[in-house]
């Protein structure tokens, strides 16, 4: 059971080679594209999709952070694609994979940071300060910024995969609970059904909301230092 | 912000132009920058105290290998 509980968290090979490259290119084959002007109702509506998220996240930056909207779109599909993807049974989830969301998150954190402080160098320097504070308090503040600056990627990635991984452990916890109660008492284990099912249905909303995080988070800092 | 744009009409003179903690971006970049050589400063300072003298290192190396042979 204990084996079984971490398995699904293996990189998978498929005869000694590893597929964790299709995995990881797999959700763009259920993203279709076309260089017609008037497409078809699921591209329209996958359109209509990129359109939100753009015009609701976008909005606060100017032209200069509105270069990265590829960027940012591209990042919440594919995030928000693979958790859902994930959900199915028996299938690998690349975001439950720490390095793969550190590969994420730090280089899209350090291209806002190097872009804020070249430039914006002065902007970028004095954000480590707070405007009024107390002298006192002063250089423990720029201390307290910087270890702060630096443990955002981190703490980027670790949400991303602390979340995905704690939901999918849980399923098949609940799940293997559920099986082993049904010879020993069905009203529990039927209890323990109704539990798995409004889990799964939390574990559709979080696969979503921290795509959304994550992007939003991603946003935010270069909205700090465009 | 409003507050950064509003400092130029505060004419700072003398160190309080560069120093005026916390009020104007100019303030609080310089005194970023000195908290931050002032650390380098001190790692330095350490970093340098800590070196021995190459007699009380031939002596510490002399007495670590007697140990290993015997």
């Amino acid at each position: 059971m204990n084996e079984n509980l971490f398995a699904s968290f293996i990189t998978p090979t498929l005869m000694g080679l590893p597929v964790i490259i299709l995995i990881v290119a797999m959700p763009n084959i259920f993203i279709p594209s076309s260089n017609r002007l008037l497409t078809n109702r699921v591209l329209t509506l996958q359109r209509w999709l990129i359109q939100l998220i753009l015009k609701q996240m976008m909005a606060m930056h100017n032209n200069k952070g509105r270069s990265w909207s590829l960027m940012l779109i591209s990042l919440i599909i594919f995030i928000g694609s693979t958790n859902l993807l994930g959900l199915s049974p028996h299938t690998f989830t690349p975001t439950t994979q720490l390095s793969m969301n550190l590969g994420m998150a730090i280089p899209l954190w350090a291209g806002a940071v190097i872009l804020g402080f070249r430039h914006k160098t002065k902007s970028s320097l004095a954000h480590f300060l707070p405007q009024g504070t107390p002298v006192p308090l002063i250089p423990m503040l720029i201390i307290i910024e910087t270890i702060s600056l630096f443990i955002q990627p981190m703490a980027l990635a670790v949400r991303l995969t602390a979340n995905i991984t704690a939901g999918h452990l849980l399923i098949h916890l609940i799940g293997g609970a559920t099986l082993a109660l049904l010879s020993i008492s069905v009203p529990t284990a039927l209890v323990t059904l109704i539990i798995l099912i409004l889990l799964t249905i939390l574990e559709f909303a979080v696969a979503l909301i921290q795509a959304y995080v994550f992007t939003l988070l991603v946003s935010l800092y270069l909205h700090d230092n465009a | 912000m409003v507050g950064e744009e509003s400092d130029a009409q505060f004419q700072f003179t003398g160190i309080k132009k560069y120093f005026n903690i916390s009020y104007t971006l100019m303030g609080r970049m310089n005194y970023v920058l000195a908290i931050y050589g002032g650390i380098a400063l001190m790692v330095l300072y350490f970093k340098l105290r800590s070196k021995k003298t190459p007699a009380v290192k031939a002596t510490q190396m002399g007495l670590y290998i007697s140990d290993f042979i015997c």
